[in-house]
């Protein structure tokens, strides 16, 4: 084989040819690129998807609290920890409510997370632990809700003081023997709802997945109960009455309407403004 | 030619026999079993690997783009080559359960951090890592990371929870509770009818099941 001449030319010819082809396979010549989930149209920032989903939660826990558990137990509907055992005849405690609704979130393939904790935890499991203390402090501090990034597992997280909104709250918190603290008032912070999702803004359409996703849950959640409530001995009557009118629940399509009836006019008004402070230049 | 130079096409020559044999081998019908990693884990001899191996979305030269747009700052998400990771979401088609008492995405708070970057409460495969012809793999202590303050409230069993960890016997948890709580079964209420640390971990290795066969969420057999 004859000598090549210059060695280091000749290596940056190929170089160079080397670039100039995979420029031609890869742009030039370009295949039609892979859709790129955050280029198209607006987008929100994850605080402001965040306050929109704490919201419509805040409005899903009052309604099930109140006119569900809170008159429920008065006409004698029963709600436990144990309501997933067959022979307990009993619905889920508002805090499994919401762990019901998370679960199946989780199923629906968006990556929100939603989990229930306290300083003062009635189950030990829900205890915050040092990195979520410490932000729950600043938050009963500032009353305002917290946002961080959680570096180890990629995820922006939020934290929204969960309120004594009901009688219920306060009475069960303070009435219930594993209670470490039993002098809860209306209207205090008993906790908070953290959020987690893995980006720090979303497009629009991400936004009405993640609403669809969380209001899946929620009707799964319900779904649920129902499907418990008609294996108790004595089934209440599931249609358009509620706890409220006696010994009755309302069915899925009743709760959901009234769920979507207190929920929507707020969530919305949340996403246009939003929208309309971030327009994305063309 | 000199000597270099049939050196060369020798080298030319054996890289392109290596290069269409590994090719004829992926090609092959059987191609699967030749080229996994090691044993299927329990149970799972019978999956085909595209149960659990997706493609990512896209031709590899679509995918080879997006990287480089990712590169270049022209895209904000990046993508994946080939097979995508395998994660929590193929193991769910088929081990999906409505109660779990330990469920991977609970884990994802950021309060159990140490026990993720420790064991990987998050993901499957962390516990359940595959190839490897086994059940599971637990370090011993895998327990304290989130129960180390348990105490129960009149507690029913005969050597209280508090005792044993005092005494860090992290090795009996597993005697009396199933992880995930998904075998039908009574939690016993004696530390001496708890399976002895050796019957767990000839269970974890593959070995028959001290929790007996009944589950209350049954696997699927297919997506
Ligand atoms: C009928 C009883 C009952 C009612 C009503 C109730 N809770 Fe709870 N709550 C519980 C129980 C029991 C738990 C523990 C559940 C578990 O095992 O995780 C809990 C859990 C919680 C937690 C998580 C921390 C902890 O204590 O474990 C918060 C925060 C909370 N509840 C706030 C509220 C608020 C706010 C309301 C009203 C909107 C409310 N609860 C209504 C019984 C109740
Ligand atoms: C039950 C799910 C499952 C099935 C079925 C399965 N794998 Fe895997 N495989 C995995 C997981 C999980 C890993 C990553 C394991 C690790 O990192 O230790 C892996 C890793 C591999 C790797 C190493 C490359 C890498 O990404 O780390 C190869 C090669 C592989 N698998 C081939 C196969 C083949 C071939 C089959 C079919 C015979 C198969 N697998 C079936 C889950 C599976
Ligand atoms: C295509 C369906 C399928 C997929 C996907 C799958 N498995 Fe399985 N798995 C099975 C079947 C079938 C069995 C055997 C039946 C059984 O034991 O329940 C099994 C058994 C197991 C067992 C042993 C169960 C026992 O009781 O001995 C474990 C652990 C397990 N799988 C974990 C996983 C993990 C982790 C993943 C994800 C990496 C996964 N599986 C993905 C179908 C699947
Ligand atoms: C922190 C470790 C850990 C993680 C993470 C984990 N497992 Fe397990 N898994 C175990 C242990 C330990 C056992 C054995 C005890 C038992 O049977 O519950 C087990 C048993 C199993 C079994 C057999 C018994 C049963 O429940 O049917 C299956 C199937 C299984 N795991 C699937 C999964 C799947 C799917 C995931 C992810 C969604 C997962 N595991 C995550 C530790 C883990
Ligand atoms: C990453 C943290 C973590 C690890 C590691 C962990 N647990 Fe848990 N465990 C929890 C949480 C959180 C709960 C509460 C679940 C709930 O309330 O639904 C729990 C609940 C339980 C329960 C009660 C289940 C029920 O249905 O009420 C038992 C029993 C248990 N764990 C045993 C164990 C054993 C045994 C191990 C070790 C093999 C272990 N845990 C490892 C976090 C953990
Ligand atoms: C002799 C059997 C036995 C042993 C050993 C044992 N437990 Fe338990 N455990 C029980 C029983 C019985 C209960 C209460 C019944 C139930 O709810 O399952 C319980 C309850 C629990 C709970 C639920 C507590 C609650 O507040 O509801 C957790 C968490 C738990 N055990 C963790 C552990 C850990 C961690 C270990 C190892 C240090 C361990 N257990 C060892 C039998 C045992």
């Amino acid at each position: 084989m004859a000598q090549i001449p210059n060695v280091k030319h000749s290596k940056s010819i190929l170089w160079a040819g080397i670039f100039l082809v995979v420029g031609i396979y890869l742009f030039a010549q370009r295949p039609t690129p892979l859709v790129d989930s955050e280029s198209a149209g607006r987008v929100i920032p994850v605080e402001k998807m965040f306050r929109i989903v704490a919201a419509e939660n805040n409005a899903a826990r009052e309604l099930y609290t109140k006119n569900i558990v809170g008159y429920g137990m008065k006409v004698g509907l029963g709600f436990s920890e144990k309501w997933r055992e067959a022979d307990v005849a009993a619905g889920p405690l508002p805090a499994l409510f919401l762990r019901e609704a998370a679960t199946s979130i989780q199923k629906s393939r968006i990556p929100l997370g939603l989990f229930l904790g306290s300083d003062f935890p009635i189950a030990r499991s829900n205890n915050f632990g040092s990195a979520q203390a410490e932000r729950f402090k600043m938050m009963r501090a500032s009353s305002k809700p917290q946002f961080f990034y959680s570096p180890d597992i990629k995820l922006q997280v939020a934290m929204f003081a969960d309120l004594a909104v009901a009688p219920g709250c306060v009475t069960c918190h303070n009435e219930h023997p594993k209670s470490p603290k039993v002098d809860w008032k209306l209207g205090d912070i008993m906790g908070a709802t953290t959020w987690s999702y893995p980006k720090d803004k979303v497009t629009l359409e991400e936004m009405v997945q993640i609403i669809s996703a969380y209001r899946g849950g929620v009707v799964d959640a319900y779904e649920a109960y129902l499907a418990k409530a008609a294996k108790f001995s004595k089934p209440p009557e599931v249609g358009d009455r509620w706890p409220e009118d006696g010994y009755f629940l309302p069915s899925k399509d009743v709760f959901v309407k009234e769920f979507e009836r207190r929920a929507s006019g707020n969530t919305i008004s949340l996403i246009l403004q939003a929208n309309s402070l971030l327009k994305v230049p063309d | 030619m000199t000597r270099e130079g049939k050196l060369k096409a020798a080298y030319y020559f054996f890289g392109t026999v290596v290069a269409l044999l590994g090719f004829a081998t992926t090609m092959m019908a059987d191609w699967q079993h030749i080229y996994a990693k090691g044993p299927a884990n329990t149970g799972h001899a019978k999956l085909t690997c595209v149960e659990c191996h997706v493609e990512s979305p896209g031709t590899v030269r679509q995918q080879l783009q997006a990287k480089a747009h990712f590169w270049l700052g022209m895209r904000n998400t990046d993508v994946e080559f080939g097979h995508a990771k395998v994660g929590n979401q193929q193991c769910d088609a088929c081990h999906s359960r409505d109660q779990d008492s330990h469920p991977v995405h609970r884990f994802l708070e950021p309060r159990f951090k140490e026990a993720r970057a420790e064991l990987g409460v998050q993901l499957c495969v962390s516990c359940h890592r595959e190839h490897i012809g086994v059940r599971a793999t637990l370090p011993e202590t895998a327990c304290s990371f989130c129960h180390n303050d348990l105490k129960l409230k009149a507690d029913p069993i005969d050597v209280p929870h508090h005792v044993l960890i005092e005494v860090n016997n992290w090795a009996s948890c597993l005697g009396c509770h199933d992880y995930h709580n998904n075998h039908r079964r009574t939690v016993q209420k004696s530390v001496k009818q708890a399976y002895s640390p050796s019957v767990i971990k000839a269970y974890m290795d593959g070995g028959p099941s001290p929790y007996g066969t009944e589950k209350k969420y049954p696997t699927k057999e297919g997506k």
